[in-house]
């Protein structure tokens, strides 16, 4: 068992740490470790080499300033860029919320300054409404989508994913990603289709967080394991921990934001 | 004329409610009459400047505004200075008109030598829009990530206040600290007259530096700044590689400070330098130090059956980290390295921010290993439980309910103990009516 590993490469810490990301983090690690396996954290700064991305296993991303995107974007080129769409596009797992996904998009026009590049890994963009425009606040609960179905056999499934929003950027998206969810209460992507999040292969874009894994830790074991059955080349099961305390956080929440 | 009639109106009223609402014990006094006053003559404020003789003193930032306005008010009342002085934290728009109001006869005339006001961060450019007294000081204390989900972005603030700065009289002066990239920014470019604090203390520098740092990227061409030395969060020695932005040279960095805890510095630096300005003497500083008593939820202490309860206000990740990175120098002192007892108190009201998120951004690592109890409370203690069992913590209590969190941390100690409770803000004010039985 013991020899069974992670790494788990974390965006930008420095920069793209805004929300109480860092819990996305902490989540994974501890629920590989709770469970006897090993997971290492590798940050994935400027400094970062081809050679230390290739290694990773499960990519996560934070939320970001304006200011700080574009410090992230202007690094984001070339090889960087190509190897990360490459292992996104051959099933590397990947967790990115709120102000990610806007880099992994086509674009993003910020409310200050010229339209930022994305990656254009996900089929999605997204546009700042301006400044007076009020931004998209508050918690939400989201209705997970089709996707999902497969993992129903996860004894902490959940039919809802519940965190909080906040964002001025509304995504809109094209036609070969599919949404995380619908929306039941809250913005989500853009406060118009009811979409919210994107997901491409296995990777996964959304504005929720809280942080959102701890939150709503079947979603955690999902990544878990897809992040296992890729790098062992079959599926391991996953033990079930105890996550009493975990649902009565999600349930209290999803009860009271469904209430307001 | 017409004005004044209003002001009378409004004086009235004011002194009414607020009489009212204490007599009721409804612990909203201090914000409504404000409130209808900017209903009906919004510029109220503008007429009230006249009556201030000596000088206005605006206190901002995201931690320190309470402690710091509460250090200048002591110190101006003990040197016979008439102030008047939104003490109870009411720091919005309508706080601070109410605040003005109250303290009126009832001819709508204030008989003040100074004003002191904590505004809150969002409100400054709003009060500066009204302010036109040539003897105005504004105090920028520091900015860190606080309530996202109301201020928006670090950036966002520190944008805002560089547009309302601006148009500040040309007297104004203001009172800024050094260490902060983001407020020494401001006052570098502000073209007025400029007085920083900073530390310039190497003993004081961390080891390593705390996760919930905002502003390490150069707020004026946004490259990495190199710092020299950090003090905590990213308060710090700093310079930018790229501009070359450097931070400013200090006019005050040391002073004997009236309260424990390093935030505590930088407040006592701010007030301080501000009193000398206003030409106070380091001997009227000092004796009025001597008669300071920290502000409700901010290190208050309550004894109960020769058991002490301390309340520790923590709002926001920087806050919070140097609140716990202050007990557990406290514990080491005072009970050797056994650890202590605490109650964490969350609350996602509009006081308290509804995103809970940033309790992720604390390092509470430090805070499990050094507790021999530790309770979560508050309306999201689940959320707070989450993150202590993922911080490392197997022995913690969730009790949803503060007053049976209270009972549950009191009985668990003795006479002697103390029990630290650090809750967000209208947990805090909970506690104390559970404590006190009466509101602020």
């Amino acid at each position: 068992m013991n020899d069974i590993v992670l790494t788990i490469g974390w965006f930008y810490p420095e920069l793209m740490s805004t929300y109480g990301d860092r819990g996305n983090i902490t989540c994974l690690l501890q629920r590989m470790q709770w469970r006897g396996f090993q997971a290492n954290i590798v940050s994935l700064d400027r400094e970062a080499s081809l050679r230390e991305i290739k290694k990773i296993d499960i990519f996560v991303g934070g939320g970001a300033q304006d200011r700080q995107q574009e410090i992230v974007m202007r690094d984001l080129r070339g090889e960087k860029s190509k190897l990360i769409s490459d292992m996104i596009e051959n099933h590397t797992p990947g967790i990115f919320t709120c102000g990610s996904p806007q880099l992994l998009g086509r674009y993003y026009e910020p409310a200050f300054g010229k339209r930022i590049e994305g990656l254009g890994i996900f089929d999605m963009v997204s546009v700042h409404s301006g400044i007076g425009v009020p931004r998209c606040i508050g918690n939400i609960v989201v209705k997970t989508g089709d996707f999902f179905n497969k993992y129903k056999d996860f004894k902490n499934y959940n039919n809802y994913l519940v965190g909080f929003e906040n964002h001025g950027g509304r995504t809109y998206l094209g036609k070969n990603v599919k949404p995380l969810g619908r929306v039941v209460m809250g913005f989500g992507n853009n406060g118009e289709d009811k979409t919210e999040g994107a997901i491409y292969k296995n990777a996964f874009a959304t504005y929720l967080h809280g942080p959102i894994l701890p939150k709503n830790p079947f979603f955690a074991d999902l990544l878990l394991s897809l992040a296992l059955e890729k790098k062992y080349h079959k599926k391991i099961q996953l033990e079930q921990l105890d996550d009493e305390l975990e649902q009565k956080a999600h349930d209290f929440m999803v009860k009271r934001t469904l209430a307001a | 004329m017409a004005n004044k009639i209003k002001v009378i109106c409004l004086v009235f009223i004011g002194k009414i409610f607020s009489r009212l609402s204490r007599l009721f014990n409804l612990g909203n006094g201090s914000t409504w009459p404000g409130q209808i006053a900017l209903l009906i003559f919004p510029e109220i404020l503008t007429y009230y400047e006249s009556h201030i003789k000596k000088g206005i003193i605006l206190v901002a930032g995201t931690n320190g505004k309470t402690t710091t306005s509460q250090m200048l008010s002591t110190v101006l009342n003990n040197s016979h200075f008439c102030v008047i002085h939104n003490s109870s934290g009411a720091n919005l728009l309508n706080g601070i008109i109410s605040c003005l109001l109250i303290n009126s006869d009832f001819h709508g005339r204030l008989l003040a030598d100074y004003a002191i006001f904590e505004v809150d961060e969002a409100t400054l450019p709003q009060i500066l829009h009204y302010l036109t007294h040539k003897n105005l000081s504004i105090i920028l204390l520091n900015l860190f990530r606080d309530q996202l989900d109301r201020y928006g972005e670090v950036d966002n603030i520190a944008r805002k206040w560089t547009e309302a700065i601006r148009n500040i009289p040309k007297e104004a002066k203001l009172i800024i600290n050094a260490d902060d990239p983001q407020t020494a920014h401001i006052g570098i470019h502000a073209a007025r007259l400029v007085y920083y604090f900073g530390l310039e203390d190497k003993n004081l520098y961390l080891k390593s530096k705390e996760h919930a740092a905002d502003s390490i990227y150069c707020p004026n061409c946004g490259e990495k700044l190199i710092y020299h030395g950090v003090y905590y969060s990213h308060l710090g020695v700093w310079e930018c590689a790229g501009c070359k932005e450097t931070r400013p040279k200090t006019h005050l960095n040391n002073w004997p400070q009236p309260i424990t805890g390093l935030y505590n510095l930088y407040n006592t630096l701010a007030s301080v330098l501000t009193l000398q300005i206003l030409k106070l003497s380091d001997f009227e500083i000092n004796t009025g130090f001597k008669k300071f008593h920290p502000a409700f939820g901010r290190q208050e202490v309550f004894e109960i059956d020769g058991k002490r309860i301390i309340i520790l206000l923590t709002k926001n990740p920087v806050g919070m980290n140097v609140a716990i990175r202050s007990i557990i120098q406290e514990l080491k002192l005072t009970s050797g390295n056994k650890g202590g007892y605490f109650l964490l108190a969350l609350n996602d009201l509009t006081p308290d921010g509804r995103d809970v998120s940033w309790i992720w951004d604390v390092d509470l690592e430090e805070l499990v290993k050094n507790s021999i109890m530790l309770i979560c409370s508050g309306i999201r203690s689940y959320d707070l439980g989450v993150c202590i069992k993922y911080a490392g913590c197997k022995n913690f209590i969730v009790e949803t309910n503060l007053l049976n969190a209270i009972k549950k941390g009191l009985h668990s100690i003795s006479p002697g103990e103390s029990l630290y409770i650090l809750p967000t803000y209208s947990a805090m004010l909970e506690v104390r009516k559970i404590l006190t039985g009466k509101k602020i």
